[in-house]
């Protein structure tokens, strides 16, 4: 390997690590909305979800829809469907980067409020 | 390696809301369809994951998206083997370094290479340039805004082998070229990145 080829290896791979070394950036929120809606229909296609109750118990808090959803229906297969499908707040977050929704503990809320543990 | 620098020290617990999980716990919860915890698998692991493919794949900012998505999805149709050995942070930055990869060697497959060119001389001025705006602050932006003013060709080769930390002899492997016509390759790529690093130089001390 000749000197200027070890000289250039050494000055880019500098480079690369001092470039690397820029801030996190953060994904959009539509993005984040989009992947999760993509991940649920796949879990969806899965077999059924867990149920609304059950994710309750595990000490996740429910928005107003899947609260009014739990009551509003009753039977395990409506109560394992992703509800979030009907809801408008979705349709919104996965279109806009600043969408007008702020229902508690909506995961797509939930998307644009993100922030690292150190922050 | 690359892979040192993506590992995180420890596994990390985020808050989601008031429910704490670790990384192998909020897995679990996922594998079991639950859809708040699928929601905090991606809050935790998005930002970090779009970061590195925004980074690796620059300048090509339109096709950023699509792959960290297939980077969820990969990792989705995986998650059973998530061990939580490393932190899951760690482990989608494995993924989304295999994707970028897959990309480059797709790419640098379909590009015309031009095997037969000359290498141009860097000038007089070329490595020096570099050296001495290294230590700068601006230098990251500088490397990114002179990566997007070349070919794609030489963006691709560089990216791979200096950021990536890939060797001449497994690029080469990966993509079914030469190790010379490799070789080649990042010889003009580095050669064209210090002249417009050179031009840019010049033209912001001007």
């Amino acid at each position: 390997m000749s000197d200027n080829r070890q000289q250039d290896d050494k000055l880019f791979e500098l480079l690369a690590e001092q470039s690397d070394q820029a801030q996190e950036e953060r994904a959009p929120a539509r993005l984040k909305s989009r992947i999760y809606s993509a991940l649920m229909r796949r879990e969806e296609e899965s077999g059924p979800l867990r149920a609304l109750g059950e994710t309750r118990t595990q000490g996740y808090g429910l928005c107003v829809f899947e609260e009014l959803w739990q009551r509003a229906t009753s039977g395990e297969a409506a109560q394992r469907f992703n509800c979030c499908n009907l809801c408008h707040a979705r349709v919104l977050a996965e279109h806009l980067q600043r969408a007008p929704i702020y229902w508690e503990n909506c995961p797509y809320v939930t998307f644009t409020k993100t922030r690292k543990a150190e922050d | 390696m690359e892979q040192e620098r993506l590992e995180a020290p420890e596994t990390e617990v985020l808050s989601a809301g008031s429910h704490e999980v670790s990384d192998r716990d909020l897995i679990a919860e996922v594998l079991r369809k639950d859809r708040k915890a699928t929601a905090e698998f991606v809050a935790r692991c998005a930002d970090p994951v779009y970061s590195y493919v925004r980074h690796r794949l620059f300048p090509r900012a339109d096709l950023v998206e699509d792959l960290v998505q297939e980077v969820f999805l990969a990792a989705w149709q995986s998650l059973d083997k998530f061990r939580g050995d490393s932190s899951l942070r760690s482990w989608m930055l494995g993924i989304a370094r295999h994707k970028v990869e897959d990309h480059y060697r797709s790419q640098l497959r379909e590009l015309p290479i031009g095997e037969e060119d000359e290498v141009e001389g860097d000038g007089p001025a070329g490595s020096y340039d570099l050296e001495e705006a290294i230590a700068t602050r601006q230098a990251g932006q500088m490397a990114r805004e002179t990566l997007a003013d070349l070919p794609e060709s030489y963006a691709l080769i560089l990216l791979w082998r200096y950021w990536g930390r890939r060797s001449l002899r497994e690029i080469a492997l990966e993509t079914g070229r030469t190790e010379k016509a490799i070789e080649r390759l990042l010889a003009r790529a580095r050669s064209q990145f210090k002249k417009r690093w050179h031009e840019r130089q010049s033209a912001t001390r001007r």
